[in-house]
């Protein structure tokens, strides 16, 4: 096998689509190994040198909003494929994967890209050239911005789509990236990454993905060594397992396992009960809450108005439509146990105290609603149980988070107008990262600052010019 | 995290209701002694009269268990409308662990036997009194003597590597029984409690009574959990030593590991048992039990090979099946599903009981695949589960 792409003269007619264009595209049998590792990045720099390096930002948001737009389309090959094979590769059903893709793919846009990096380098085109920043008065200092050679990320299982949104970020910084995807986790980054060698064979080439079981030292060690930023997700012992291995010339960015809540007032309760129902139910469906921006829990303000188990039943009801329109991936014997055991523990509470009720797809585990008149946070098993958790308001909602303060990403905040500036400061002294409308959850902006942390300007190294 | 706080809700009448019921159950224990007697004989209790006796016992503990009866209403199910076993509610395990299942008065309950926890988390409890543990152990000895001894008969020098008094243990508890009745007068303990609770082995004095097994020619029996006997095995590996176990000499070995030492598959332990105490993988017994039940399986009838290892089964008097996690309904057949067992040795408990562990139905019993998981998938466990 060669990785060494051969990428025509511009002019020449292209080849076909290439299946077998990436490391995780070898046959399960063929061992990697750490030579075939370093081989490889030194090609990708190679590449990057020749191929992206000087491309226009311009050039580059034209190429993705135009896969964006590929991706939504139905008869895009690369769409067709993740949605035929994806259920089986990636234990979401289709329309689970179908309205993920849109989700992201919606958001992939060139506007929405200009929005990222205006806002991560103050003006949109300083990875082209020097430019002053919009409110930087003297005119005779300016700044460039450039990203790592080579970009190593160490990919996370759960979900693909923060992969190819870090892809998508590697490539703005002009980076050559190496993806290292958990295994069984690659279906979707190859697919992706097809589709832009696809698009565009010269940025392809500077892409490589591989997919192996975390913690085989000598293929990691070989590609740190060649990579200058690392860019790790997952749990804290896979951060803390990489980042003492990232040698300490590199940058390394660790995202950890985060948690998520909805907090619903009662004032828009009141208002659209059904609606803010069917609305927690998209983000509790929404890659069958695997994500760390699913909820956990949603905590509802008690007193006047719908009740809590008012609020619970429906709930139960728009996830049982949802599963009719979007069922819940098929789960393996012993994730099936784990949420039967949970059942079992919740329904004898409910039985003995009307403090607890249990709602669950019957003849299935494909959701559950356990509600508790008890504010303590409480972390799901996820794929879609869910708590609904009664409090007096949001102070006693953060009480009861206390515990998972440092972990918490996202609050899906459904408030009045008047209500939501006060309640998005509460939340984002308590330390919450992110406040998004519920039923957005899952559908975070490309200038999401993930973990509360400028996404593209930490990869970036900065080049100040005083004239 | 708060902790549960169980609030019983029985009055007065509640209390009267459990003394009238308290006389049945006592009637029933005598009703079910005489059919524990049967050593062997997998007849000795047929499908009729065990469902007979199933939702007879069912409709006793209905009234005398409060939790119980809470959690057959919540699932709106009345003993009059039960006309099988397989429909008797099974009470979710973990329900031993924030309730008291029990009928017996606090007053007269006389020993508590505690799960041992893999989690740190609040242990299951079983509350006894002296009829229990009657019938507790007729019902544990005549299935244990068919499948430890097989065609040989008791009493054996038996040496049990845990220790004799640890009274919240009902293997402890098992196993003196066992040696009351079928231990020779050399039969010792070699486990120790240790002052925070846990056991350790006292390898040495394992060794001295294989030594004097060896000595003298005569057969031993040794008994204990998994971890002990990987305890026991290390010991040797690191010495370099293998002994060579007298003909008719048995291993009865039980429960998973719970972190206590390091895991050894099941089939690794047998083979090194077998290398390293001369011990024939055929005589070689896998014991299942759990405190909330009263009644055990085996997976084999020791010295007897044709009965293939791992397909554990309980006796006559306790059912068990393997129920879909997912759909909650009888699971395929040899499919991976959550263990269920209907116990009528359980009297003053609750008969039918929902484990956490993972089994498959196999021709004659059924296969553990080990337990339910509570940590949240892929990783992203962030506090313990309930």
């Amino acid at each position: 096998m060669s990785q060494t792409p051969s990428i025509p003269e511009d002019g020449a007619p292209l080849p076909a689509p290439a299946t077998n264009y990436f490391l995780a595209d070898l046959p399960p049998e063929a061992e990697l190994t750490a030579g075939l590792i370093t081989e490889a990045c030194q090609t990708l720099k190679r590449n990057r040198r020749r191929y992206l390096e000087e491309r226009s930002t311009e050039s580059l948001l034209r190429l993705l909003d135009g896969l964006g737009r590929e991706w939504q389309s139905e008869d895009f090959p690369f769409r067709k494929m993740a949605l035929e094979t994806g259920p089986a590769a990636t234990g979401f059903s289709a329309p689970v994967l179908a309205s993920g893709l849109d989700t992201f793919f919606k958001q992939l846009t060139a506007a929405n890209l200009e929005a990222l990096l205006c806002q991560e380098l103050g003006h949109a085109r300083r990875l082209d050239d020097f430019f002053a920043g919009a409110d930087e008065s003297d005119p005779r200092r300016t700044a460039l911005a450039r990203g790592p050679e080579l970009l190593a990320h160490v990919a996370p299982g759960n979900l693909p789509v923060p992969v190819l949104m870090e892809m998508v970020l590697g490539l703005l910084a002009r980076s050559a990236q190496f993806v290292k995807c958990a295994s069984r986790a690659a279906f979707l980054p190859r697919l992706f990454a097809h589709s832009l060698y696809d698009a565009d064979h010269k940025v392809g080439a500077c892409l490589e993905i591989a997919q192996w079981k975390g913690g085989e030292h000598a293929l990691e060690s070989a590609l740190f060594a060649e990579a200058d930023c690392v860019v790790a997700t997952g749990s804290d012992e896979t951060l803390a397992a990489v980042r003492h291995r990232v040698p300490a010339g590199a940058r390394f960015l660790g995202h950890g396992t985060r948690v998520s809540f909805g907090y619903v007032t009662r004032a828009a309760l009141e208002r659209s009960p059904r609606e803010t129902a069917r609305r927690a139910a998209a983000d509790v469906s929404a890659w069958d809450q695997q994500g760390c921006l699913s909820p956990h829990v949603i905590y509802i303000e008690e007193g006047g108005g719908p009740s809590g188990e008012a609020f619970a039943s429906m709930l139960a009801d728009e996830l049982e439509a949802r599963e009719k329109t979007h069922p819940r991936g098929a789960l393996g014997a012993e994730e099936a146990a784990g949420i039967a055991r949970r059942r079992a523990f919740y329904e004898v509470r409910a039985a003995h105290s009307p403090d607890t009720r249990m709602w669950a797809s019957p003849a299935s585990t494909a959701w559950t609603v356990i509600l508790e008149n008890d504010p303590v946070f409480q972390s799901s098993c996820l794929n879609r149980f869910i708590y609904v958790k009664t409090v007096a308001g949001v102070t006693q909602a953060l009480q009861g988070a206390e515990l998972a303060r440092e972990k918490v990403s996202t609050v899906g905040l459904s408030a009045t107008e008047a209500q939501a500036p006060d309640l998005a400061r509460q939340f984002a002294r308590w330390g919450a990262k992110r406040i998004c409308p519920l039923g957005q959850m899952q559908n975070p902006p490309p200038g999401w600052r993930h973990d509360g942390r400028p996404p593209l300007g930490d990869l970036l190294t900065w080049c100040d010019w005083e004239k | 995290m708060t902790k549960w706080v169980e609030r019983r809700r029985i009055g007065a009448e509640g209390l009267i209701v459990a003394t009238s019921s308290a006389l049945s159950l006592k009637e029933f224990a005598l009703e079910l002694r005489p059919r524990l007697r049967r050593r062997g004989g997998e007849d000795a209790l047929g499908e009729e009269e065990f469902n007979r006796l199933a939702l007879r016992l069912f409709a006793l503990q209905h009234e005398a268990v409060p939790i119980y009866r809470q959690f057959c209403d919540h699932r709106k199910v009345v003993p009059d409308a039960v006309r099988h076993w397989s429909g008797i509610p099974a009470l979710p395990a973990g329900a031993f662990r924030d309730f008291e299942v029990s009928s017996i008065p606090a007053g007269e309950r006389t020993r508590v036997f505690h799960s041992s926890g893999t989690t740190g988390g609040a242990p299951s409890r079983h509350f006894h009194h002296a009829d229990s543990m009657a019938v507790y152990e007729a019902s544990l000895l005549p299935w244990f003597e068919r499948h430890f001894f097989g065609a040989q008969s008791a009493p054996m020098t038996l040496v049990f590597l845990t220790p004799e008094e640890a009274p919240q243990s009902s293997l402890a508890q098992m196993f003196k029984t066992v040696r009351r009745h079928c231990g020779a007068p050399g039969s010792v303990f070699t486990g120790r409690l240790q002052p925070d609770g846990s056991w350790s082995l006292d390898t040495e004095r394992t060794l001295a009574a294989a030594r004097e097994a060896i000595g003298a020619n005569e057969p031993i029996g040794l008994l204990g959990t998994a971890f002990s006997f990987v305890h026991l095995l290390d010991t040797l590996l690191a010495a370099g030593k293998a002994f060579a176990l007298p003909k008719g000499s048995r291993v009865m070995e039980t429960g998973g590991y719970k972190g206590r030492s390091r895991e050894v598959p099941k089939a690794e332990l047998r083979a090194l048992l077998t290398r390293l105490l001369g011990v024939p993988d055929a005589a070689i017994v896998t014991e299942y039990g759990m405190c909330e039940l009263s009644s055990q399986a085996y997976d084999r009838v020791a010295a007897d090979p044709s009965r293939p290892a791992g397909i554990l089964a309980f006796p006559p008097w306790a059912r068990a099946r393997i129920i879909s996690a997912e759909t909650g309904g009888e699971a395929e057949a040899g499919k991976t599903g959550l263990l269920r067992v209907f116990d009528l040795a359980n009297i003053w408990s609750v008969m039918a009981v929902q484990t956490e562990d993972l089994a498959a139905g196999r021709a004659g019993g059924f296969d553990l695949l080990g337990r339910a998981a509570d940590t949240a998938p892929r990783g992203c466990s962030l506090m313990p589960g309930p």
